[in-house]
């Protein structure tokens, strides 16, 4: 296990310096600079600018600064809200985007698991295929129309849910958090079914049966735990689809996480917010990714020397 | 037939809608209506009614479901591309290569690549052409990953090993009947590619970030129909609904092509 955990974050290092220094470099590449405003600065300023910032060096000269600042935790200042520097708009937005993030992706497992669990002990029947094509429904549900939609009809017309902002209590998490859960749970009670659907069928189920074990038993305490193994090995790939629609959610409902800034920030120019931003969706997709391996191994012993 | 592929149907329905309509209008997508701004649906010259700024909401409606089909059928056909390309490559030479071809693929899985692709229209500009060889060279991982499968699965079989024995170069035996039999697959796969594309198309453009005015696309739609939901909810309904209902169709009969196939 320790050997595991190790291994991962040895190559995780390496991954994640080439995505900060690929992003990096790209972002240099880009014509047009955050000071172009609608009115050209006059040459002095512009220079004087360039060289608070630093953007008048060498570029791997800048590239070495960035990533050695970077290790000190600093991200550099943000070039569109001034007042900041882009580790006080992390510390700020991080933990928005991971309340919701965290709670979506319970919501998904509870609701995806419950589903997909129904589903396969009504397999062939009609519950089966009706669960089976909400959860195909679902999946493709993008947030950015469900986001709005809830909005319009929760918020808008019948008022119960505050629209836009954080507020008192957790009633402003509610529509965001199922808009992002709701795609994500389509998904896992998909890969519930399918993964127990095909356990079922194993011998060590049939034995526990003609053992006369009752059949909530063999379900929960035998059939569960491998069938779960490919939703694990999604967890993965849906953390990074979580952080994308946070990105989207957060617009829709005006909140100041990291996705909202992320996006100003693109359309800003804004090159340390934006590298910032990135360099942390990386690190947590990667490190969510180690997460998933580990949950993977304790539901299926053989994984472990892996 | 008709009942059975009733989503393919539905979505063959759209795409031709799509393209019609703009000859069968008297009004384009981007011209305005100064006698009926906001006019209601079902009135008499906009069937829909019009926008806020008075512009024919079904002229609109087609014309962004036309761009962002046409975003996503070239980006599914450069995912298909470089999906194949270096799928077969890794999976007919084996080995070695085949090892460091795929820990790529599997390094490039988990990139967060949404902010990739978000990174690369910042910096070169956001064109249409680069929405949709970005969102393909994104979308290409999964083909290349199944192709490889295939690949490796058909390399034993005794036809290909009779070719080989013939002297065929590995060009024309992977050409002439590698391809063929792999062509199913790939089939099913574009399918389920399309709707992703379409997908992050719309996310794209949703944001800002994709297709930009005065050109439009479903994702644009949604944006101004829920920057206008309080007042005319409609503006939100038709073009989120419309982009829901061909997500959900081409995802059924993607499905099920790729369950058929393996």
């Amino acid at each position: 296990m320790l050997v595991l955990i190790t291994r991962r974050l040895m190559t995780a290092i390496p991954t994640l310096l080439v995505i900060i220094l690929a992003s990096f470099f790209l972002m240099r590449l880009a014509p047009g600079g955050p000071f172009d405003g609608e009115r050209p600065l006059d040459p002095a300023t512009q220079a004087a600018l360039q060289q608070a910032y630093g953007l008048d060096r060498p570029l791997w000269e800048q590239a070495w600064l960035y990533v050695s600042r970077l290790m000190q935790g600093n991200f550099g200042p943000s070039l569109v809200y001034r007042d900041f520097t882009v580790s006080e708009l992390i510390a700020q937005g991080l933990p928005i985007s991971l309340t919701l993030g965290g709670l979506a992706i319970l919501l998904a497992l509870m609701f995806g698991v419950t589903a997909g669990l129904f589903a396969a002990v009504r397999a062939g029947q009609v519950a089966d295929k009706t669960i089976m094509m909400l959860a195909t429904v679902a999946t493709a549900l993008p947030t950015f129309v469900t986001g709005p939609a809830l909005a319009l009809f929760f918020g808008l017309w019948l008022g119960l849910l505050p629209v836009s902002g954080t507020g008192e209590g957790g009633a402003w998490l509610i529509m965001p958090v199922v808009a992002l859960a709701l795609p994500v749970s389509g998904a896992i009670a998909k890969l519930t079914r399918a993964g127990l659907a095909s356990v079922l069928k194993q011998d060590h189920i049939r034995t526990a049966r003609a053992r006369g074990l009752s059949e909530t038993k063999i379900l929960f305490k035998h059939g569960l735990r491998p069938a779960l193994v490919p939703v694990a090995s999604y967890l993965g790939p849906a953390a990074a689809g979580l952080l994308t629609g946070a990105v989207v959610v957060e617009t829709v409902f005006g909140l100041p996480g990291l996705g909202r800034y992320f996006v100003q920030g693109a359309l800003n120019r804004d090159y340390p917010l934006v590298l910032g931003v990135v360099t942390l969706y990386a690190a947590l997709i990667i490190l969510f990714n180690l997460f998933a391996d580990l949950i993977y191994g304790w539901l299926d012993p053989r994984m472990r020397e892996g | 037939m008709l009942k059975r592929h009733f989503p393919l149907v539905l979505v063959l329905a759209i795409v031709m809608l799509a393209v019609l309509l703009p000859f069968l209008l008297p009004w384009s997508y981007d011209q305005i209506d100064w006698n009926a701004v906001r006019a209601p649906a079902f009135g008499e010259s906009h069937f829909f009614g019009t926008d806020e700024i008075g512009r024919d909401r079904l002229a609109r409606l087609a014309a962004g479901t036309r761009v962002t089909l046409m975003v996503a059928i070239a980006a599914a056909l450069v995912s298909l591309i470089v999906g194949i390309a270096w799928g077969a490559t890794a999976g007919w030479i084996g080995g070695r290569v085949d090892e460091a071809m795929m820990r790529i693929v599997d390094g490039l899985y988990a990139l967060p690549f949404m902010f990739i692709v978000i990174l690369l229209m910042v910096v070169f500009g956001r064109s249409i052409l680069l929405v949709f060889v970005g969102i393909g060279l994104v979308e290409w991982l999964t083909m290349a990953r199944v192709v490889r499968g295939q690949v490796m699965g058909l390399k034993q079989r005794p036809f290909i090993l009779a070719a080989e024995a013939a002297g065929t170069p590995s060009i024309a035996i992977i050409l002439r009947h590698i391809l063929p039999n792999i062509a199913g697959v790939a089939l099913a796969y574009l399918m389920l590619t399309v709707p992703q594309v379409v997908m992050v198309e719309s996310f794209l453009s949703f944001l800002g970030l994709g297709v930009q005015e005065p050109l439009t696309s479903l994702g644009i739609l949604v944006k101004e129909g829920a920057d206008d939901m309080d007042m005319t909810p409609l503006g939100l309904a038709l073009p989120g609904g419309l982009l829901v209902m061909l997500l959900v169709c081409l995802t059924f009969e993607g499905e099920r092509l790729r369950d058929r196939f393996s």
